[in-house]
């Protein structure tokens, strides 16, 4: 046992070593995980979007459809941009990205509501902008909504009823809505919180198979093998125990990120949030580690251990929930580390879920984090075989 | 008159060998052929696989009812009836609801109080509570939007039967409980499927960014095993770039031509994605994005100097670049700063004119302004790539002069 740990620091040591040394190595280690973030921390910062130009087609002309228009045109999301005169010229302002909505208020639209007669209001929005387009579908119900009301308010008050029976007739059912976890709809807060994560798995696999894949192209295994008095397990711990140790850093720089500037709630449990950052990052560790002893070759590791990564966020179901997804994908996306991670993030950082619930997807992490000891024999082989030296 | 017929045919010269040399180093090694042509089969694949279903349906939702009536139930089964939600379970209270949430058996609440029924005979306002789940973008909208319209419903339809109580004719209580009648309509993806929205800007990216990882791989070797020299030509003592550029570059250009053809052509009617733009533009502007994107490519791989670089360094940006496009996230909430900066690269500009051109059928005149920037990032880059190639072919022929090699 003393002589695991020491050979482990001997192999820790050379890996130091070798971390001074390749300025690649340094790259991925330190700037480009706190480049990454920093792009995030300020591409969120403005946090949600704001007067997205539209379009009316107001062939009415009265005061009531300019009323109308008026209360689009307050909302968040919705900023009346152009006026068009015809359906076809507001199209065509979508076609050229100028508009993403046309709201189109037909002809006798008051003479209608005076009248006591149903009066039609159309908006056609993009669907090739599904975020846009929930935000202004959303923005604009509710103003034409809101306007309904009111028009049946002065309705119903002209003929004589009491505000609160007026209010009774026109909502019968009335709801209070409660918006758990992100109480502000803000979109930073469903996407920050994964994307940060991404990169720092991204670059976890590219710079684990790094510091393995380059001992083979370089032909520098058997050394770095003896340095860990030949005992396979001593020498992959100790040169994974100082880049699991830096990459730690950047996790609590990035979780620090998160809360602190991006503003993301921690309702939850913060040391089962820092247990679940150390098996998630251990886990892809791991599956690098797994990849470039398979393929003996640094730079068909890192393309293929590359696509994997990226292919984390869509199976992760955060902006396509997984529970939409064909079977066989859904079993899919349970061979992503990331996946259990975007689990844990919600259930302890939004939702304030009690610790249990988070437990599988700590236990499903750590699996992935075991796999390294399957492939410690095959390992050794090529380590030591210089067959299987300077290939790429 | 000669001297440029010389010249001319000593660039087709030379152009037809940077080709076939370029051909040869994609073609025999297979790490550059994963990227540059497997790449982008693979991913546009199983990201489509993945968003496969294309819409969300059937989130399952608990009602509490505490009303337990004729007046509850049916709206209970109204929240049942949408294609959107379907009452998983009936918890008896809070506690019991909380639970199945977090168990993630259930993705939004409803709580229907005790005189639910009582209010609504009594001709007075009755409240129910809705928890609807935000953690999940797509789901809190299903939940929230199903959840709200069948309680409008119920609500018109209580209405109605109240003025009709009251004596008013039909005709009227109508207009009277829905003074307008609002209609919205999603253009272009009408059922507003994930793949349809997320593909076109994927695929764009995909494109770029296989072309400058791949370039950039065989940039790297090039630079690393010192292959660079190949492209000097024998015997020469001034090297001219223009052929080379342009060599490298249609290579690049006929490959990702025939991968490009099966992936907006077949792979796009396999899953249905919007095509409601002219074959011409799609072609015409395609090819301009790629001689941009290709030219970036080119240009950054004369900084590369391993064989590993350019995939170590590159791989990480793909997400950010997809960001940068204001596709994800509204362009409205990118700070100004960034997104300008974000113009700099060709797959910007590309996917803002191709959804436009493929999912709206737009001309090519109304993705003038896209045009016009790729257009100029053409030249720029292109312009930086002669002036990478000639430096690094200086550097690397310029050392073997030192060695004392031949200029080969």
């Amino acid at each position: 046992m003393i002589g695991f740990l020491h050979h482990t620091a001997t192999a820790a040591r050379r890996e130091i070593g070798r971390i001074a040394d390749l300025r690649m190595y340094r790259v991925l280690l330190f700037y480009l995980p706190l480049v990454a973030f920093g792009f995030f921390a300020l591409f969120f910062s403005k946090g949600v979007a704001r007067n997205i130009p539209i379009a009316v087609v107001d062939n009415d002309h009265t005061a009531l459809s300019r009323k109308l228009i008026e209360m689009i045109d307050a909302a968040p999301t919705p900023y009346v941009a152009y006026s068009a005169q015809s359906m076809a010229e507001g199209e065509r302002m979508m076609r050229e990205g100028a508009i993403m909505a046309v709201v189109l208020i037909p002809a006798d639209f008051e003479k209608k509501l005076l009248g006591n007669v149903p009066a039609p209001a159309e908006a056609y929005i993009t669907g090739t902008n599904i975020t846009v387009n929930g935000l202004l579908s959303k923005d604009i119900q509710t103003v034409v909504t809101t306007f309904s009301a009111g028009v049946q308010l002065q309705l119903f008050t002209a003929r004589g009823m009491a505000e609160e029976e007026a209010m009774a007739q026109i909502l019968p059912v009335r709801f209070n809505r409660h918006i758990l976890f992100n109480p502000y709809i803000n979109y930073g807060y469903y996407l920050a919180p994964s994307f940060m994560p991404m990169m720092l798995l991204i670059l976890t696999v590219m710079v684990s198979v790094f510091a393995i894949g380059t001992e083979l192209k370089y032909g520098t295994a058997r050394e770095w093998l003896h340095c860990g008095g030949d005992s396979m397990a001593a020498a992959l711990t100790g040169k994974l125990l100082p880049v699991t140790a830096i990459l730690v850093l950047q996790a609590f720089v990035m979780l620090f990120i998160l809360i602190g500037i991006v503003g993301v709630p921690l309702n939850g449990s913060f040391v089962v949030m820092v247990i679940g950052t150390l098996c998630f990052l251990l886990g892809y560790q791991a599956l690098s580690v797994l990849i470039v002893a398979l393929l003996a070759n640094m730079r068909l590791a890192l393309s293929l251990g590359g696509g994997y990564s990226v292919l984390a966020f869509t199976f992760s179901g955060l902006t396509f929930p997984v529970m939409a997804m064909w079977t066989p994908m859904r079993w899919l996306s349970r061979c992503f580390p990331f996946t259990y991670y975007t689990d844990l993030f919600i259930d302890q950082m939004l939702r304030g879920a009690p610790a249990v619930y988070s437990l599988p997807d700590l236990g499903y992490m750590s699996l992935f984090a075991v796999l390294p000891m399957l492939v410690l024999p095959r390992l050794r082989k090529v380590c030591t075989d210089p067959n299987y030296w300077g290939r790429a | 008159m000669n001297r440029l017929i010389r010249q001319l045919k000593s660039y087709r010269g030379q152009f037809v060998a940077v080709v076939r040399n370029e051909f040869r180093a994609v073609f025999t090694d297979e790490g550059a052929l994963l990227i540059l042509v497997f790449a982008l089969l693979i991913y546009s694949t199983t990201y489509s696989l993945a968003y496969g279903p294309q819409v969300l349906r059937n989130v399952p939702i608990g009602v509490i009812d505490n009303s337990h009536t004729e007046a509850s139930r049916r709206l209970t089964a109204a929240f049942d009836a949408g294609p959107n939600t379907y009452v998983a379970y009936e918890p008896t209270d809070m506690e019991e609801a909380r639970e199945l949430f977090f168990q993630r058996r259930i993705y939004g609440i409803v709580y229907i109080p005790e005189n639910y029924e009582r209010r609504l005979l009594d001709g007075e306002q009755a409240d129910v509570a809705i928890y609807a789940d935000a953690s999940y973008f797509l789901m809190y909208r299903q939940v929230f939007q199903e959840l709200v319209s069948a309680i409008g419903l119920t609500g018109a339809t209580v209405g109605l039967q109240r003025l009709v109580a009251r004596g008013t004719e039909l005709p009227q209580a109508e207009a009277a409980v829905q003074p307008v009648v609002y209609q919205s309509h999603n253009l272009f993806n009408p059922y507003l499927g994930y793949g349809s929205f997320a593909m076109p800007a994927i695929i764009i990216v995909i494109i770029q960014q296989t072309l400058l990882v791949g370039i950039g791989m065989i940039g790297g070797t090039w630079w690393e095993k010192g292959l660079y020299r190949r492209l000097c030509p024998v015997g020469r003592r001034r090297i001219s770039t223009l052929p080379i550029v342009a060599g490298r570059a249609s290579v690049y250009l006929l490959i990702y031509g025939v991968t490009l053809t099966y992936i907006l052509g077949l792979h796009y009617k396999l899953f249905h994605y919007p095509d409601n733009g002219t074959t011409g533009a799609v072609i015409v502007f395609i090819a301009l994005y790629l001689s941009a994107a290709i030219a970036f490519g080119l240009a950054l791989s004369t900084l590369f100097r391993t064989r590993e670089s350019s995939l170590l360094l590159l791989l990480w940006t793909s997400i950010p670049v997809l960001m940068l496009s204001g596709v994800s996230f509204p362009r409205e909430g990118i700070p100004s700063a960034l997104y300008r900066f974000g113009r700099l690269l060709p797959s910007s500009s590309a996917i803002d004119g191709f959804i436009r051109i493929r999912s709206m059928g737009a001309s090519l005149a109304d993705v003038l302004p896209e045009i016009r920037t790729l257009a100029i990032l053409t030249v720029v880059y292109g312009g930086l790539a002669l002036f990478g190639t000639h430096w690094v072919l200086c550097r690397t022929c310029g050392q073997d002069k030192k060695n004392g090699a031949d200029v080969r």
